[in-house]
């Protein structure tokens, strides 16, 4: 089948990612990074949930920082010791992505009759909108202080001991996994079929008889309530619901980023982004930090921070990519097919 | 009783006048030709029967039915639930933090949790204080009532409504989902004969799979009528400008409707592709799908057409057998001007 041939590359990450442990068992330690990588999964879910709202369904969502924070202070309420509420944390995954799921359909809700670069902005107010009222609501969000301490995963007979990753990473190795087949199923059903009608012709789309607003409302709910399981994760793996200010627009843009990267509309490409994007800021990053703190680089120049150096290469990165293939690094096919095609269209002109 | 009926059918932009008071009966099983000048209101025409325009006056009756209806209960209940949950979100959002206060935060050091005296708090500081709780609850639910009952006039004639109603189009500017295969336009027409809920596509289960291969062949089926069958694989946009008008006619000929609206089909087609087009609409009516076209060329207008319509600037000059229209007066003039004396 033709579907199951663009699974092949997510075949590579799944291997690499089950292997990864073991490998980092054998590396020096100092070089050891395999507990840093739950958190490029985290971001991974974040964008497959971002990749059906703006990939599939082609609506450029700016907030999905909005969504990873509801979901982020919806589990941290409901599990906190300091609430009554302490559901644990299955349960309180399921409830983020509930809530998350209605805050997409809420806001995709006046924005139906938008389009392009007005549901852009619709949803860039929506995601200020949100930091303002998590800092205001200081009664249920405890302000800027956050919400601490956040359930770590609980499994009958697997302890989750902060000494020892590795239940946690193959849990949340679980859930990407969970996430990418859903995501797969759902692109290769009627439903995909209808948000990349909606992407390329709203209007031709709903002449077929598709109820165009509803398909978006799907494609809304379905991937904020990925965005707020995302962020759920992140509180989980953090020990707190951070703070409101961590979800602003720059955390929207490097979500956005994790999708264009890898290529928009591409399941397998969302996962290479995440790895890269992700990867760079806390993982790579990290270590040049290390490193240079171990040999007695760091002094007061702003560039003896790598922390620093990280919007200046992504900037640079995203202009040489723009540049040099537009349609991400690893592009969903028919997306390539049609680029490639105009290609072959503007040679084949120039020969004649 | 005509399958198609527009009814004094009116279309102004500002002061331009589309379609000026154009009323026209096309039976079941007719092929029906609108033609006229450039601008004469064809495609506006075209837009106003599909729901793309809401009409200025008059009415279009598919079936004799107008797909615009009447207010429903079910529309009732869905205004009286907006307006309840917008009034409630509003009032939970304006006292969130002194509610959360006086139970949750209130109690939180209790162990059990008291949920009852937590709830008699709740009770006592949302009475306490009726404006705070009833202002906001009216507001939300005049707003949330007026946004639901606007939702739904907006949608009250939409183009998917009109399509599931049984009619279908293709469009002056070829307008197909280019990203998607060949296959994939055609299964996005027949989207609406498709039954699969989301969820079953997500878990994969057996219904769905079942139905996404009868879907296929169906697709197949329809992609062979038009002549197509061997491009299924490709992305639309990548097909050849011809095929891609076939395409077009086979994603509107998916959705089964039982009048399908082609505008301009034979528009840049050489003459033997357009020979072409003349026998597949002629199998097209021969399936029993009412055909209206609007076409430039005359040829094949003439060739095929059981009844015509002539438009010009927005008026009806002109309906009638082929024969009849070649010989009117009125279109002649329209066409070519009037003869010098």
């Amino acid at each position: 089948m033709k579907t199951s041939a663009i699974f092949r590359p997510a075949y590579f990450f799944l291997i690499a990612a089950m292997l990864l442990p073991a490998v980092d068992y054998f590396l020096p330690a100092k070089l050891q990074f395999a507990s840093l990588v739950p958190a490029i999964m985290v971001f991974a879910i974040i964008g497959l949930g971002l990749n059906i709202i703006a990939g599939f369904t082609g609506l450029l969502n700016l907030g999905s920082a909005a969504f990873m924070a509801i979901g982020a202070y919806t589990f941290a309420i409901l599990t906190c010791p300091i609430y009554p509420f302490q559901i644990g944390f299955f349960p309180g995954l399921m409830a983020a992505a509930l809530i998350g799921g209605a805050a997409g359909i809420l806001l995709a809700l006046p924005t139906m009759r938008l389009r392009g670069d007005y549901v852009a902005i619709v949803t860039l107010g929506f995601g200020e909108i949100i930091q303002d009222v998590l800092k205001n609501l200081d009664a249920v969000t405890k302000g800027t202080q956050g919400i601490n301490p956040v359930a770590a995963p609980g499994l009958p007979g697997v302890s989750f001991a902060v000494d020892n990753y590795i239940p946690l990473y193959y849990l949340y190795l679980a859930l990407v996994i969970g996430a990418v087949w859903l995501c797969h199923n759902l692109r290769y059903s009627r439903l995909g079929r209808s948000w990349v009608a909606v992407r390329e012709d709203e209007l031709a789309a709903r002449a077929m008889g598709i109820t165009t607003p509803r398909v978006k409302l799907i494609a809304f709910g379905i991937g904020s309530a990925l965005c707020s399981i995302g962020g759920a994760l992140y509180a989980s793996l953090s020990g707190t619901s951070i703070e409101p200010s961590f979800y602003d627009f720059q955390q929207s843009v490097i979500i956005l980023c994790i999708v264009i990267v890898g290529g928009m509309g591409n399941v397998t490409g969302v996962l290479l982004g995440a790895c890269i994007m992700v990867g760079f800021n806390s993982i790579v990053l990290t270590k040049l930090t290390d490193l240079m703190a171990r040999n007695g680089l760091v002094g007061d120049n702003v560039l003896a921070a790598p922390g620093n150096w990280k919007f200046m290469i992504y900037g640079i990165a995203l202009i040489v990519m723009m540049r040099l293939r537009p349609e991400g690094l690893l592009p969903a096919k028919d997306v390539q097919a049609e680029l490639h095609h105009a290609d072959d269209q503007t040679s084949a002109a120039g020969a004649r | 009783m005509a399958l198609l009926e527009l009814d004094h059918l009116t279309l102004r932009f500002g002061g331009l006048t589309a379609v000026n008071d154009v009323s026209v009966r096309i039976d079941a099983g007719q092929i029906f030709a609108l033609i006229g000048p450039n601008g004469a209101g064809k495609t506006s025409m075209f837009n106003a029967i599909t729901g793309m325009y809401p009409p200025t006056s008059g009415r279009v009756l598919v079936d004799g039915q107008q797909v615009q209806q009447p207010p429903k209960i079910r529309d009732w209940l869905r205004w009286a639930r907006a307006s309840v949950l917008t009034g409630a979100g509003v009032t939970l959002a304006v006292n969130a933090n002194s509610w959360w206060d006086a139970t949750i935060n209130h109690f939180a050091a209790r162990n059990p949790f008291p949920w009852g005296e937590a709830w008699n708090a709740a009770v006592t500081v949302s009475t306490a204080n009726p404006g705070w709780t009833l202002i906001p609850a009216l507001i939300g639910a005049v707003v949330g009532a007026a946004a639901s009952w606007n939702a739904w006039r907006m949608g009250r004639r939409t183009p998917d409504m009109v399509a599931r109603a049984g009619v279908a189009r293709t469009f002056q500017n070829i307008r197909l989902f280019r990203d998607l295969s060949v296959l994939d336009n055609v299964l996005v027409g027949m989207d609406r004969h498709l039954t699969a809920r989301g969820w079953d596509a997500a878990l994969r289960l057996p219904r769905h799979r079942r139905e996404e291969h009868a879907a296929r062949n169906i697709a197949l089926d329809e992609l062979a009528f038009v002549g197509l069958a061997t491009a299924a694989q490709q992305p639309a946009g990548c097909l050849p400008y011809g095929h891609q008008r076939r395409l077009e006619i086979a994603r509107a000929l998916a959705t089964r409707p039982k009048i399908l609206l082609l505008d301009e089909p034979a528009a840049g087609m050489n003459p033997t592709e357009a020979t072409q087009l003349m026998t597949l609409i002629k199998r097209i009516r021969d399936r029993g799908i009412t055909v209206v076209l609007i076409e430039h060329h005359m040829r094949v207008v003439m060739g095929i057409s059981d009844r015509i319509a002539v438009l010009h600037y927005g008026n009806k000059i002109a309906e009638g057998t082929p024969a009849q229209i070649r010989a009117n007066p009125q279109v002649i003039e329209a066409y070519l001007g009037k003869e010098e004396e």
